[in-house]
């Protein structure tokens, strides 16, 4: 774990209200795993960390994916290059790769998209062959950058690709890696109980301690999404006692 | 160098910045930390038996400050004795255990099952969490109740006993001199203030405990006010705790009266905080010309 001054080397815009941002962090994207997760701390800005997932992880740089929800949202997007942030990381457990599944479907909504670049990388390295399947309320808000061998769009209006859920639109596969709102990752998860989900959760220290980023376990009792999570067996959740309420919305 | 050693009653610290409950887990878990200016730590709360701790949202972060409702989530007595309390017996700093109870009964129970593990350095009784159904703060706004879990303790352990306050009263002074006369070696004050946020969407409070415990930079001239109040009341030392980032905030609590201080929240954002405030601390003294923290001058309610 890391915890540099990091500052800003690229922005860029991948849908509507969806940027990627570039930091400078050469110790961190060297350990990043796939799922894993930054805490980013802005000063001026609030007073906690916040936690993004890691984009991409090449080159020296931390990618994350974000859109403006809030004031430190905001103070990021407002960041110019060589401005700095501190960025712990890498920090949370990331997603499970085996090369005998032969295949796998990543599967996001909206800004549920931010962990797999990454992942998908990792998964064509590992032998496995990827579909990205990415869906979004509208073609506006489609996330443009994409990885893998193919690709399966969806909106909610049918302005591109698949009409509906993305969920309905992945193709068979060995397994499935999924991110989005909470109440898509229920559905994943009655559908596809073995499917990895990566969860958000409110996340105070984001490193194990304040207990604040509590995942209710289908088994009983609470997880950490920052220590045993944010990835899980979809079906280990208790999805009904897990909050798709909060108030900030951190996916579509 | 500038000596910044304390000596709270039977307890020599090297520094006066201590790790507070519940901002600590059990030690193990903060990362990057500079063990070298912890004075000591406090561990989570913790129950006779496992706790789930409350549903979630738990937390929410409010202007210059974070409303926590966790509900006292551990692993219960026995596992912290096998788990913890054989790695702290090494460390170079006291370990003192927060200790919470459904009843006066329990408190006692727990002093006495902890008294003499090896690790174990004093308690610090929680009679202040906001977030449990029965006990924490229930019997810190009350004089009588507050007494009776304190001597509870007192009679089953040798070991400093420290209690912790509640903010959540009309006179803290009354409820510290009804602690002091139980025999409290310390007093930290103070623990987190209730407060509420409520989301404009749902129309429903944001943390699903409906209340949480605020902290950070927020409280600070709070509890400032009442760590200073309730070391007018008492002759016994009292650790000032609340929205401490700063050796300046630091510095506040410790010339309003307070003896130590507990970093809480700032741990969350920096492993570095208890660090960076101790080094301020030292470097205030000896830009002052005070030669020791015991020769800083004090400013109490009296004065």
């Amino acid at each position: 774990m890391f915890q540099p001054e990091a500052p800003l080397v690229e922005r860029r815009q991948v849908a509507r209200d969806l940027f990627v941002l570039a930091f400078a962090a050469p110790e961190v994207a060297a350990a990043a795993l796939p799922g894993q997760f930054v805490n980013l701390l802005l000063r001026p800005g609030p007073l906690l960390r916040r936690p993004f997932s890691v984009h991409r992880a090449t080159e020296g740089r931390v990618e994350i994916l974000l859109r403006a929800v809030g004031a430190g949202t905001a103070g990021l997007l407002a960041l110019r290059p060589g401005d700095c942030v501190s960025l712990l990381g890498p920090l949370g457990a990331g997603f499970r790769l085996d090369a005998a599944w032969g295949s796998i479907a990543l599967l996001s909504g909206g800004l549920g998209v931010a962990p797999f670049p990454l992942a998908a990388q990792a998964a064509r390295a590992a032998g496995l062959e990827v579909t990205w399947v990415h869906g979004a309320r509208t073609a506006a808000d489609l996330c443009s950058e994409w990885e893998g061998d193919r690709v399966v769009w969806a909106t909610d209006d049918g302005s591109r690709g698949f009409a509906g859920s993305a969920v309905d639109a992945v193709p068979e596969v060995g397994a499935i890696l999924a991110c989005g709102p909470n109440p898509m990752l229920a559905a994943v998860a009655r559908r596809w109980p073995e499917a990895q989900v990566a969860v958000e959760t409110y996340m105070g220290c984001g490193t194990g301690v304040c207990l604040g980023c509590a995942v209710p376990k289908a088994a009983g009792g609470y997880d950490r999404a920052c220590s045993e999570g944010p990835v899980y067996r979809a079906g280990d959740i208790d999805w009904p006692a897990l909050p798709d309420h909060l108030h900030y919305r951190l996916t579509a | 160098m500038t000596d910044v050693g304390v000596v709270l009653g039977s307890l020599a610290l090297r520094g006066p910045v201590l790790a507070a409950s519940g901002t600590f887990g059990y030690g193990t878990e903060v990362p990057l930390l500079e063990r070298r200016a912890l004075g000591g730590m406090v561990s989570k709360g913790i129950f006779l038996r496992p706790r789930a701790g409350t549903a979630p949202p738990r937390i929410v972060e409010t202007p210059s400050g974070m409303l926590n409702a966790i509900g006292l989530q551990g692993p219960g007595v026995e596992a912290l004795i096998r788990d913890y309390a054989p790695a702290w017996a090494g460390w170079e700093f006291p370990v003192l255990v927060n200790l919470n109870g459904e009843s006066v009964e329990e408190y006692g129970e727990l002093a006495a099952r902890l008294d003499g593990v090896p690790g174990v350095a004093g308690f610090e009784v929680n009679i202040s969490c906001p977030n449990v159904d029965q006990g924490g703060m229930y019997f810190g706004n009350d004089p009588v109740a507050a007494a009776r879990v304190t001597a509870a303790v007192r009679r089953r352990t040798r070991l400093p006993v420290w209690v912790k306050l509640t903010p959540m009263v009309t006179d803290i002074g009354v409820i510290a001199r009804a602690v002091e006369a139980e025999g409290a070696d310390a007093l930290c004050a103070v623990n987190t203030f209730v407060g509420m946020s409520i989301d404009l969407r749902t129309r429903r409070p944001r943390l699903a405990n409906r209340t949480g415990g605020l902290s950070g930079p927020a409280v600070r001239p709070l509890a400032v006010h009442l760590a200073n109040q309730a070391a007018g009341a008492v002759r016994i030392p009292v650790v000032g705790i609340g929205g401490i980032a700063t050796a300046e905030d630091a510095l506040e609590f410790l010339v309003a009266g307070c003896a130590a201080v507990q970093v809480g929240t700032a741990t969350f954002i920096d492993g570095g905080a208890i660090a960076a405030v101790h080094d301020g601390i030292a470097a205030y003294l000896e830009r002052e010309g005070i030669a020791s923290l015991e020769k800083l001058p004090r400013c109490l309610p009296r004065d």
